[in-house]
């Protein structure tokens, strides 16, 4: 069972980084958090397991595939261009170190890391008494600074995402024109290079898309 | 207790072998003649002219953003309905705090406006008063035609050009 | 009382004949569930022309009752298109997505069994069981669980498509959803609150005959369920997904043959598995009075049939009579009204409890709760109304 749930996490995690479209990355790290549960399930953890799958997969990729297909992210990345400079090497290195790290651990520490189960057990009866206990016990401040952490949040991505409300500069009437004098001079070099017949039809979907993209940035602000 | 899951299984293994064999079955049986038009984007017959829109409002996100805090509210109060008997009046008052600090937010996030929609037009309408029954007591004339618009003079030019 | 209930089929070793038994089971569930979908379409569509004067299916069996049937095979002969703009990994994968949470939130439903004096305990092949296909520790979490998984099959179909329609139906139908989750998720914490356990086995047994906890949660829980649930099954009067006039299909637009019939297969079955869940958590599921000894096994699954076509009428009755909402009513629904309300509820069904522990005066506990609640409502609704000035502020600018 531990291997299948293993097999099934490491999978969900390569594919995320090898896959090139950025949704089908998060699906595939949809399944690495179903991989998760499914290891809470093993561990006797049944709540922590659901909350895994509603929180994770429910909410914050949710938000993530969002992000990704609102904001047109959707594109395969050119992996010429370094965004970046010297990222590459750099992360070779780092990689190679990390690898190094865990390998050397894994050699040293036998007695430490024995692969053994964990000698204090499940948690019992049920996992939810024993987080009910600590989160209203123990860490009752941690967990109101959660609440707080949370409108922190809330905050923070409402500035980030509207700053319009606090910054009103309305798009300059000069842009637009800008915009439409591209497309004529666009328009008429395709009637010069093409001319005849189809071209009218070009000509319409650019400013089509010029509308198209003026509107967007009004609803936008 | 891991064997409480098995029946899930078994019938996740049906459903996914029905879903699959549906497939399968139409693929053998169903007839295949493609061609650009049909395999064009669905635009009631119309040839496709613009590209899908690549931004959308912002309030989506928002919501999504909003959903999150919801759900890790939601969360951690399941703990805590599950073990209220034991947890009294101090389970009681700190969720209490917890649930303002979320319900605080929320207040932020509607009184900012993110999470409102639909055309302003529609926002005005309803606040501009509308003509009550009184008046038609009192006199034959209704002021039909003037619900919803603006009482502003200049607005009243903007909407008549 | 355990929080975690235990089938007593699966509590000892798991030996071949429980796996037998455990493979029936599935198999009936199973095949009940198509069936009862083939049947629910046909109702629907049936009921909704007498509603509507008309006289719906008649030509397939008897009174059309094999129209589903026929249709679903029909669709099996139907070529299966992917558009050229589609992602086609994703496009193939959707449907899927859709279906198999269907499926598997209607295994945590008890159809039957004696709950009077026996717990709801059957005995199938000499095995002792519950009438339910399952009862993970996780109970009614899967439910939630599945509901946010179904998310991903509606937003990945829109956004495969590679079309406009699709994906603003998808974009439209995961907001949608998201939203009334909450709502639903604070509900049926309301339920968990009353049987201390998420175990839909549990919660059926600590409701009896008449006592249902639609009475002891006092009844707002019930009706923001309900309402989150349309919500969350898309349907009408919140098919704003599939809304026809604006959006052709919604988020199946590009869909045909099959995998358009298991978008629909799963569509019905979510609004089955959903009035089950109803019926479970507040109608007291398969409780009721049991009348003729020598059959008493039945009378308990008649009691969750009867209860369950209820359910099912009323969704179909709301479909028949309400209009459909605008964008910006629903979203204002649900985060202005619906969660907040079952928020605030849920908090004053946990302080009823720990007052009634502890012995506090009840006049002053209620006198507490309904001024917090006209405080925390005053101030929503002052911030709803900030909330539309700064919109029309922003408009106005430009």
């Amino acid at each position: 069972m531990f291997i299948a749930a293993a097999l099934i996490i490491l999978s969900g995690a390569m594919g995320v980084i090898v896959a090139r479209n950025p949704v089908h990355s998060a699906l595939f790290l949809v399944q690495t958090l179903f991989g998760v549960a499914a290891l809470f399930v093993l561990q006797e953890a049944h709540f922590l397991a659901a909350v895994q799958v509603i929180v994770y997969a429910g909410a914050i990729v949710i938000l993530f595939l969002f992000v990704i297909m609102l904001l047109g992210v959707d594109k395969v990345e050119d992996l010429n261009v370094e965004p970046i400079a010297g990222q590459r090497p750099l992360a070779v290195v780092i990689g190679a170190a990390g690898i190094g790290l865990m390998l050397t651990v894994l050699v040293i520490a036998t007695d430490v890391i024995s692969g053994a189960h964990s000698s204090t057990g499940p948690l019992g009866e049920s996992d939810i008494d024993e987080i009910a206990k600590s989160i209203f016990g123990d860490y009752v401040f941690a967990f109101q600074l959660t609440g707080v952490l949370l409108t922190i949040a809330v905050v923070g991505a409402v500035v980030l995402a509207r700053r319009a409300a606090t910054d009103p500069e309305p798009i300059p009437e000069s842009a637009y024109d800008e915009l439409v004098a591209a497309q004529i001079a666009a328009r008429e070099s395709t009637l010069t290079a093409e001319g005849g017949d189809g071209t009218a039809q070009d000509g319409e979907e650019t400013t089509d898309d010029g509308e198209d993209s003026a509107d967007d940035g009004e609803a936008e602000t | 207790m891991l064997a409480q899951y098995l029946p899930v299984l078994g019938l996740l293994i049906f459903a996914l072998l029905f879903g699959v064999g549906g497939f399968l079955t139409s693929g053998l049986l169903a007839p295949r003649s493609p061609n650009a038009r049909k395999a064009a984007a669905y635009e009631c017959g119309m040839v496709p002219a613009k590209d899908t829109p690549e931004r959308f409002p912002v309030t989506f996100f928002l919501v999504a953003m909003i959903f999150i805090v919801f759900d890790v509210e939601i969360i951690f109060l399941y703990p805590w309905v599950i073990a209220n008997g034991t947890l009294g009046a101090f389970g009681l008052f700190s969720i209490l705090i917890f649930s303002f600090l979320v319900f605080e937010s929320l207040l932020y996030l509607v009184s900012s406006g993110a999470l409102e929609w639909g055309p302003v037009s529609q926002i005005r309408r309803a606040r501009t008063e509308m003509v009550d029954a009184d008046r038609t007591t009192s006199s034959t004339v209704r002021r039909v035609g003037l619900e919803g618009r603006p009482l502003e003079p200049q607005d009243q030019t903007e909407e008549a050009g | 009382m355990s929080v975690f209930a235990v089938d007593p089929l699966l509590a000892g070793e798991v030996g071949l004949e429980v796996l037998a038994v455990v493979l029936f089971k599935v198999l009936v569930v199973f095949v009940l569930l198509i069936v009862s979908v083939m049947l629910m379409i046909w109702a629907e569509r049936k009921i909704i022309s007498d509603m509507q004067n008309r006289i719906g299916p008649t030509r397939a069996g008897p009174w059309g009752i094999l129209q589903t049937l026929a249709d679903g095979l029909k669709l099996i002969f139907k070529e299966d298109l992917i558009p050229d703009n589609a992602n086609r990994t994703v496009f193939k994968l959707a449907p899927l997505l859709t279906l198999v949470p269907a499926f598997l939130t209607f295994s945590i439903i008890p159809l039957g069994g004696d709950f009077t004096d026996k717990d709801g305990v059957i005995s199938l092949f000499g095995n002792d069981t519950y009438l339910q296909l399952a009862d993970p520790p996780i109970g009614l979490l899967l439910f939630l669980a599945m509901s946010s998984v179904a998310v991903y099959g509606i937003m990945l179909a829109g956004w495969s498509s590679g079309s406009k329609y699709p994906l603003l139906g998808s974009v439209r139908a995961t907001s949608q959803m998201i939203s009334y989750e909450a709502a639903l998720g604070l509900t049926v914490a309301a339920v968990f609150l009353q049987s201390g356990s998420f175990s839909t086995h549990t919660i059926v047994s600590e409701q009896s005959v008449w006592q249902w906890n639609m009475w002891f949660t006092g009844f707002v829980p019930m009706a923001i369920f309900m309402i989150a649930a349309t919500a969350e099954l898309n349907r009408p009067p919140f098919d704003l997904v599939e809304a026809e006039q604006e959006l052709v299909g919604g988020f199946h637009t590009e869909y045909s043959s099959i995998r358009f019939a298991l978008f629909y297969l799963a569509e019905f079955m979510n609004t089955i598995t959903i009035s089950a869940i109803v019926v479970t958590i507040f109608l007291g599921g398969p409780n009721g009075p049991i009348f003729i000894d020598a059959v008493a096994w039945l009378w308990p699954i008649l009691w969750f049939t009867v209860k369950l076509f209820a359910l099912l009428f009323t969704f179909i009755w709301m479909r028949a009579t309400l209009p459909r909402f605008r964008y910006d009513q629903l979203m204002d629904l649900g985060w202005k009204v619906l969660t907040p309300v079952a928020l605030g509820w849920l908090l004053f069904l946990g302080a009823r409890d720990v007052a009634n522990d502890r012995g506090w005066n009840p006049v002053l506990v209620v006198g507490v709760a309904v001024t917090a609640f006209a405080v925390f409502g005053a101030l929503l609704l002052r911030a709803v109304r900030m909330g539309k000035q700064v919109r029309e502020l922003e408009e106005m600018r430009g």
